[in-house]
């Protein structure tokens, strides 16, 4: 539901200007001065699961990303902080390790695995400076059904359509859900777009929703069928419960990034868990439950 | 108690000591003036006293009063464009002097203000105040060939434009909301079409416009920035008429005629946009798009009847819509939106004796936006709004000449609807909370005086007491420190929620230095009851208006000026230089991270964060005012901030409004008879912008990292404007004429908005982010035929 008010507020004014002008567009240059760099933490505990924290820098706004990969590496990813992850009674320095999957160079811990009901504190000293957060990982809620379903926008669609979910919200306010989808060989779960819910507006009650083929990390769709799901595909699904901190992060970063170059909008300020000066990012703690779906 | 309020309690009692003291041997002129012509009433015509040269003007229904000692005088009526009328007089009894002015055959054009007796920019106490006269404004350069009050009311040192495709003006570093904008009284709340590129006054419906942006006068109120009175023409008296314009975009047609001649007449006049009716033809009947659109249009009607000499009845109405639809058969899309104002007002004008004028006023007025979104499975609707009662009495009492006292009681009752959304999707609806509406009352109470407290110090005192009340029904989310809602509290139908109070007292005054130039100083205290809350960096239809509540207090401003005037070569050149400074409190804004969608099943004022402003500036004003050329050059230097504690930091920045210069230019020529030609040139700093410094990767998502607020100034905003208005025939039967504009003559390219956009990929190494700037308007050359008949 978010997700299309989102969709609605953000689009609908440049829509009806756009189709009334003819106006005409160009490039500008903007210096906008040096902001100096953030240290933006990715960070995620699933129960049952080693945490994965990805440490970066940001950039000045207009700055080229570097092409060449090991600059690229140097100039923006943190691999010399130092972290310290604790869930109460136990502390355990992570460490750097490499995958061959996004996010490819992360800190992990060598013992600690996520528990439901458990809060994880971090402490991480990097680029001189501390920064900390903590979460807990909510006891997970699975999915009561999942099926797919033909393109609804499309009367004439035969093929390709979306995975339909549903799920009962307890009756307690303030849950929240994050969901991430698998689709056939791919080798890692991704959040689709408008990936977070919570209960606000549907408290204790059924709740059914669906979504397309979430983009890969850095890509962009090419064509309809990278977007739907299609008939024939496996697709795996994660469905989370996050803590309602977490939860804002991710609805506030959601509507940032849906309205990146809205000329109208008043920039969505990021509400980060993570504490210190120019922190930004998320520490977050999943409650995971895991589905397959295979579209027929 | 304030210094402030002493003075006012002081200067009270001053003038009733003076009043309590006044000779006994006094007359009274008293009348109404009108235009011969259309017996339309004429405001702000002058009535002066020849051997003494004491006058007053007429009021905004055209009444005088002038009371002074027995003897022997010429009255002299007089008023722009119009014959003067003089008469001489034995004043042993009171007098009711009508007058009909007739036109002037050959005019000396003298351009926008009414009433040059003598002087009365530099005599009256009137800080900030100008008038405007919509004939005039017909012959300026208009965009698209529409003219528009509101555009040109921006040509005036101190009241800026937002910019193309916005809705708003600010005012002296005031926001968009903290201006009174009035049709005949009654409350306009959006007073723009098409995002602003029109404004909702057709200015054949309307006879004057008059601005107040600093000085404001007790009976205004409500508003921390400015006013602006429009009033609408009551039809004429004698004989029907047809007036009407053909333009590129729209038209517009005007009947009026007595419906009892010299005692009743109506006007009626309609305008509409025919845009989608011109494109129909080009869209095929196969098209998917086929039923897509915008159009606007505007139905102003009054009528207006005298019942007796003392007692005069005004009904008028205006309705407006703008419509934008958009269908896509393929996609299953259609969208439909329809937002406008409409107002009602009914007057009731009474003179108890020739000292003492009462208008008793009726006014409904309301304000709706509306969005409706299909597609197949989803159904998605929005609405907004605002509606007001309200009902006024305004006494004007003329004592003696020296006094000019004004009192009366105001009361409406609001209707506020914030953002009411409804949604369905696979035929489930969603629930997004009952339908939200707020309501509240608002009274005031005032009084002032304009007072000759000596030959050359003038004064203008007033006070007014306000109250505004929140009433139930109402159901209060209650929020923790978390922002999570702990409880809610329902309120039932008349339960008082919360009350405000307030004083405002309002001084003017004028010094006379000689008899071509004055010291002018006005102190005014104004609380605002009403807030307009924005998600978007410029004013829209979509903008919110919200009460003050338990947690918005009312606005509060505090206004200084100061200004010297001097007129030149027997008025014909007029300039006036004006300092002000401004304290604003209990400012608006969305609290950081806000999303639109958080105001759905909670209370809007929830997420706002409170903070205060400071405005403080200079404005040089040179107009000529008489002779074959007329025009001006207005010059602003200002500065405007704001700093609230859960925002930026808790340091201040610049407001959206923050305009560092502004220089205007108008002139319009007399060629010959037949051709006028006129000029109008625009140059403004650049909006404020609040852009992102930098930039990080989240997930693979690109995302924008914003710091400082309103960091970028736009490039500058400057336009130059060309028409040439050609009579082609006028004859008492028949009127016409030609008006052909250029806007934007030299083709600027002025930024409307920046975007940023986001190109490529990371993993290739082709992304980049890069500034685009859209502009809208080129060189854009209309025609217009203006008839009358």
């Amino acid at each position: 539901m978010n997700n299309y008010l989102n969709i609605y507020f953000k689009n609908i004014i440049p829509l009806i200007l756009s189709f009334l002008f003819i106006s005409c567009e160009r490039d500008i240059d903007i210096d906008l001065g040096d902001a100096g760099a953030r240290v933006v933490v990715e960070g995620a505990i699933e129960s049952g699961e080693k945490p994965r924290i990805l440490l970066t820098r940001s950039r000045g706004f207009f700055d080229e990303v570097p092409t060449d990969s090991l600059d690229f590496i140097t100039k923006t990813l943190i691999l010399d902080a130092v972290i310290v992850i604790s869930d109460g009674t136990v502390t355990e320095n992570m460490v750097l390790v490499f995958s061959n999957q996004y996010p490819f160079l992360f800190y992990t811990t060598q013992n600690m695995i996520g528990q439901v009901g458990k809060t994880y504190t971090i402490n991480i000293q990097a680029d001189g400076n501390t920064y900390t957060s903590s979460t807990t990982i909510p006891p997970p809620i699975s999915l009561d059904t999942t099926y797919f379903g033909l393109n609804i926008f499309n009367q004439e669609e035969d093929s390709l359509g979306f995975v339909f979910l549903k799920y009962t919200d307890p009756d307690t306010l303030g849950n929240a859900y994050r969901l991430f989808l698998r689709r056939n060989s791919y080798p890692s779960f991704l959040p689709p777009g408008g990936s977070v819910s919570d209960d606000r507006f549907n408290n204790g009650l059924t709740v059914e929703f669906f979504s397309g083929n979430p983009n890969p990390p850095f890509g962009n769709f090419n064509t309809s069928e990278d977007f739907f799901f299609k008939i024939g595909d496996t697709i795996y699904t994660k469905f989370c419960t996050i803590g309602k901190n977490e939860f804002q992060f991710f609805n506030t970063l959601e509507a940032a990034v849906s309205s990146n170059g809205n000329p109208f909008g008043v920039p969505v300020l990021i509400k980060s868990n993570i504490i210190g000066e120019g922190g930004t990012g998320v520490w977050c703690g999943y409650g995971v439950t895991y589905d397959t779906t295979y579209a027929q | 108690m304030s210094l402030k309020i002493r003075l006012i309690i002081l200067f009270s009692a001053l003038s009733l000591a003076n009043l309590l003291a006044q000779n006994p041997k006094k007359n009274t002129i008293s009348g109404y003036i009108k235009d011969d012509s259309s017996g339309e009433y004429l405001i702000g015509a002058s009535v002066y006293l020849k051997e003494t040269f004491q006058g007053v003007s007429t009021n905004t229904y055209g009444f005088y009063s002038l009371t002074v000692p027995e003897g022997e005088y010429t009255v002299v009526v007089s008023y722009l464009g119009f014959e003067e009328y003089t008469q001489k007089i034995n004043l042993n009894k009171d007098f009711r002097i009508n007058v009909s002015l007739k036109m002037k055959v050959m005019e000396t054009k003298v351009f926008e203000v009414v009433d040059e007796r003598i002087d009365k920019n530099v005599k009256s106490t009137d800080m900030g105040r100008v008038e405007l006269n919509v004939e005039e404004m017909k012959k300026l350069p208009a965009f698209m060939g529409e003219v528009d009050v509101i555009k040109i009311v921006q040509l005036i040192p101190g009241i800026k434009s937002a910019g193309e495709g916005n809705t708003g003006f600010y005012v002296r570093g005031g926001g968009p909301d903290q201006n009174l904008v009035l049709l005949d009284e009654a409350i306009v709340y959006n007073a723009a079409h098409l995002f602003g590129f029109f404004s909702v006054f057709n200015p054949d419906a309307i006879k004057g416009v008059d601005v107040h942006k600093g000085g404001m006068p007790a009976q205004y109120g409500g508003r921390l920035a400015s006013v602006l009175d429009i009033q609408m023409k009551e039809g004429n008296n004698k004989k029907y008429k047809v007036d009407g314009g053909i333009g590129l975009i729209a038209s517009r047609l005007t009947v009026q005629g007595p419906i009892k001649k010299d005692t009743s007449s109506f006007i009626i006049s309609g305008r509409r946009t025919y845009l989608d009716v011109l494109a129909q033809p080009f869209v095929s009947k196969d098209s998917p798009f086929k039923g897509s659109g915008y159009y606007f249009y505007d139905l102003n009607t009054k009528i207006n009847y005298r019942l007796s000499d003392k007692d005069r009845l005004f009904l008028s109405g205006y309705f407006g819509r703008d419509v934008f639809t958009f269908k896509n058969e393929n996609s299953g899309f259609d969208i439909r939106i329809p937002w406008g104002n409409a107002t009602a007002s009914a007057r009731w004008n009474h003179l108890f004796n020739d000292k003492l004028f009462l208008n008793t006023s009726l006014i409904f007025s309301d304000y709706q936006f509306e969005s409706n979104i299909e597609q197949s499975a989803f159904k998605f609707g929005v609405f907004s709004g605002i509606r007001d009662y309200n009902a006024k009495m305004d006494f004007s009492y003329f004592p003696n000449i020296r006094h000019q006292i004004k009192f009366g009681a105001n009361y409406i009752y609001h209707r506020f609807t914030p953002n009411n959304a409804s949604a369905e999707l696979l035929g489930t609806e969603f629930d997004l909370g009952e339908e939200e509406r707020l309501y509240a009352h608002e009274a005031a109470i005032y009084v002032s005086d304009d007072f000759d407290v000596s030959e050359k110090l003038r004064i203008h005192f007033g006070l007014r007491g306000s109250s505004f009340t929140h009433v139930g029904p109402f159901t209060r989310y209650v929020k923790n420190e978390a922002g999570e809602t702990v409880d809610e509290i329902k309120y039932n139908r008349g339960d008082k929620i919360k009350q405000y109070n307030r004083v405002e007292p309002r001084l003017m005054m004028r010094y006379s230095l000689d008899m071509k130039s004055s010291i002018k100083a006005s102190y005014t205290q104004n609380y605002q009851y009403l807030h307009l809350t924005s998600f978007a960096n410029v004013s829209l239809p979509t903008d919110i208006w919200i009460p003050s509540t338990s947690l918005v207090e009312p606005q509060f401003g505090q206004q200084y000026s100061l200004g010297y005037y001097r007129n030149f070569k027997q008025n014909m050149f007029e300039t006036s230089a004006e300092v002000y400074y401004k304290r604003l409190e209990n400012q608006v804004e969305f609290k950081d991270g806000t999303l639109q969608q958080d105001q759905v099943k909670d209370n809007l004022d929830n997420s706002l964060t409170f903070g205060s402003g400071r405005a403080y500036g200079i404005e040089l004003f040179a107009k000529k005012a008489l002779g074959k050329t007329t025009g001006w050059v207005g010059y602003t230097l200002s500065y405007t901030t704001r700093i609230f504690p859960e925002l930026n930091l808790g340091e201040s920045f610049f407001a959206r409004y923050d305009r560092r210069h502004d220089i205007s230019v108008v002139a319009n020529h007399e060629l010959t008879k037949k051709w006028t030609l006129a000029a109008i040139f625009v140059y403004s700093s650049g909006n404020l912008l609040w852009m992102p410094t930098s930039q990080y990767f989240f997930e693979g998502n690109f995302v924008a990292q914003y710091d400082t607020r309103n960091n970028f100034r736009m490039p500058a905003y400057h336009r130059l404007d060309l028409s040439a208005t050609y009579i082609a025939k006028d004859t008492p039967k028949y009127k016409s004429s030609w008006n052909i504009s250029i806007y934007n003559v030299y083709s600027r390219l002025n930024p409307y908005f920046i975007y940023i956009d986001t190109s490529g990929n990371p993993v290739d190494g082709t992304l980049k982010a890069q500034a685009k700037m859209v502009s809208l308007f080129p060189i854009i050359p209309s025609v217009t035929y203006n008839f009358s008949f």
